[in-house]
């Protein structure tokens, strides 16, 4: 049984949006983080992932998650996240993301705020 | 107080990757037959995918197997779903595995997994021993409104 998580990427002006698809796990997390990196490689440095179809993560995702959120940090970049459910909103509060990543209600409301 | 069993599951599930999905949405329609909120059941979704994980990744079983009861019961005032999820593996200490625990809010990447169990649902239980195996029964509650 796999779930297989989807990415697409949406370049924005002064940045990039990664929407998500699906289970993020360990495998689901290092696509994100294939994506991401590749758009840190490219010199993006303000970083928005869309989780609007996403309803279901594990700690080994999230923890993927915070590696990538480390990275860009490190490249003096920015990530933030938008359209959580209320429980993986719960959860990254519980793993420490949401103290080094901004979270969004919309992905207006993070567009606005983030400048993208 | 009145207490009726409305609805009881039991699967046994290989150590497979992503079996866990299966197990959270076994215990998801039975939730939502329950009458519980979405909420609720994605909590304890979580809960069970974080459980099913713990076994698979650090159980060391020689079965390769999981096997997971849910029971949900109708009460008065609301309803509850317990769940059970057991490996036959090596078992852990949960002290030791909670004593490594950092504060809720600081980043880190691994070994969230029992505090995130704990924190989605209403009641914890844990039952394990040196190569004895590992029950972890969880509680969900919903009041009605």
């Amino acid at each position: 049984m796999t779930e297989e998580l989807k990415v697409a990427v949406e370049r924005k002006p002064h940045g990039a949006v990664l929407y998500t698809k699906g289970y993020i796990n360990n495998v689901g997390g290092e696509e994100i983080a294939n994506r991401a990196y590749e758009l840190m490689d490219d010199g993006v440095r303000t970083l928005l992932l869309n989780l609007r179809e996403t309803k279901i993560v594990n700690s080994i995702g999230i923890s993927i998650l915070i590696e990538i959120i480390e990275k860009m940090m490190d490249q003096g970049g920015k990530i933030a996240f938008c359209c959580l459910t209320p429980v993986i909103h719960k959860t990254f509060q519980i793993m420490g993301l949401a103290n080094y990543a901004s979270i969004f209600d919309s992905e207006e409301a993070a567009a606005k705020e983030l400048g993208l | 107080m009145t207490t009726t069993a409305e609805r009881q599951m039991e699967l046994t599930l290989p150590m497979v990757p992503d079996i866990e999905i299966a197990a959270a949405r076994a215990v998801g329609n039975l939730a939502r037959e329950m009458g519980m909120s979405t909420e609720r059941v994605d909590e304890m979704m979580h809960a069970v995918i974080e459980a099913c994980i713990n076994a698979r990744e650090h159980s060391g079983c020689a079965d390769n197997r999981i096997y997971l009861r849910f029971l949900g019961t109708s009460q008065g005032d609301g309803s509850r779903v317990d769940i059970w999820v057991t490996d036959h593996g090596r078992g852990f200490d949960p002290e030791e595995a909670r004593s490594r625990r950092q504060t809720p809010g600081t980043p880190h990447k691994r070994g969230r997994g029992l505090q995130l169990i704990e924190l989605h649902m209403d009641e914890v239980d844990i039952s394990t021993t040196k190569n004895g195996g590992t029950t972890v029964h969880m509680v969900k509650y919903e009041k009605k409104s």
